[in-house]
């Protein structure tokens, strides 16, 4: 289970720093091509959503805090899934969906299975917690 | 140590680690080289815009085109400078479209074959071999062909355009169109739209 626990993490640190380590603008051009926020909020999001996916994907790799880090991963997963979605739904015209920065490219059609499954994984890591805690800060605490 | 502690110094830690690798891995700016034969407009314009395209891609078409609109409205005001980021992967025809404009660049008929080629992207994106629709349209526009012919397969137009995309990686670049607007990074149409409404309010 912690290697699972690692896995989702690990997704989310390479997503987020794919996208934090190149400017922000393309991240922002692939925001764009949703066609779901408004001007304002495409810039903020932008900035703000990979260094949310950045800290929590540490957390959970961590351990630390893992209940609500893991919570905070399927509330972005959730978000990614929704956001995809309705992309799919509207039949807009991606090429990739933009998650990986300029490291991975992957289709809009695959990606919302992946973060559907990841979602999935997520919720069973919730569920079973304690076995999701093995090598984590959290049971580092806990012993204390 | 407490938890809490622990976190603050982990967050705090990666911050810097991620803000240090980001401040050393920026791109320098982009150089404006006022000879450029791919430049249009007032070399003392007070907005700058260099754009790295992909002939191929929609999104660059329409880009293209909007400047030159804009262009017109503003000759004394913007200077637009195209360099080459053929995306290979996704588009077949990215690089020969970029080989044929290079080559007209040579002839100084970049324009004139640019105002052919943009507007029937769709067309000719299509086929297989766009060759023969490339050599009609510089025909047309009166290149000279053995010129073309030996331009195309030389060394050093795919050097040019290599170069060129290669630096635009090296600024960051990873889709296009892709503008520099007084060495401000513009990724996309939109964004291009409303950076030029700041410097030209009235549209």
């Amino acid at each position: 289970m912690w290697v699972l626990r690692v896995f989702i993490g690990g997704i989310f640190i390479v997503s987020g720093l794919s996208k934090i380590l190149g400017p922000y603008q393309n991240f922002l051009y692939v925001i764009q091509a949703y066609q779901l926020l408004p001007s304002g909020l495409e810039v903020l999001t932008a900035q703000i959503f990979p260094w949310m996916e950045f800290m929590v994907g540490s957390f959970v790799v961590l351990g630390l805090w893992t209940r609500w880090s893991l919570a905070g991963a399927g509330v972005l997963f959730g978000i990614l899934v929704g956001v995809v979605g309705q992309a799919l739904l509207r039949g807009l015209p991606l090429e990739s969906c933009g998650c990986f920065g300029a490291w991975i490219h992957v289709k809009p059609q695959t990606v919302i299975v992946m973060d559907s499954f990841s979602l999935l994984l997520t919720l069973v890591l919730l569920r079973r917690l304690p076995q999701a805690e093995k090598f984590s800060a959290d049971s580092y605490f806990d012993k204390l | 140590m407490k938890k809490w502690q622990l976190a603050l110094g982990v967050i705090v830690v990666l911050i810097g680690l991620a803000l240090g690798t980001k401040i050393y891995l920026a791109p320098k700016g982009v150089k404006i080289n006022p000879q450029e034969a791919r430049a249009e407009g007032n070399p003392n314009a007070r907005v700058k815009i260099v754009e790295f395209v992909d002939f191929q891609c929609p999104a660059c078409a329409w880009g293209l085109e909007y400047l030159k609109i804009f262009l017109a409205r503003h000759p004394q005001d913007l200077y637009i400078q195209v360099r080459y980021f053929p995306l290979t992967s996704l588009h077949h025809h990215a690089l020969i479209s970029a080989l044929y404009s290079e080559c007209a660049a040579r002839q100084g008929k970049f324009w004139a074959l640019d105002n052919l080629m943009i507007p029937q992207q769709a067309q000719w994106a299509q086929l297989i071999n766009p060759q023969p629709v490339f050599d009609a349209m510089a025909r047309q526009v009166g290149m000279d062909m053995n010129r073309l012919s030996a331009c195309l397969t030389s060394n050093s137009a795919h050097k040019v355009i290599n170069d060129e995309k290669s630096m635009g990686q090296s600024l960051g670049i990873t889709s296009t169109p892709t503008y520099f607007i007084n060495n401000k990074m513009v990724v996309g149409t939109k964004s291009l739209q409303e950076e030029l409404k700041k410097y030209f309010p009235g549209g």
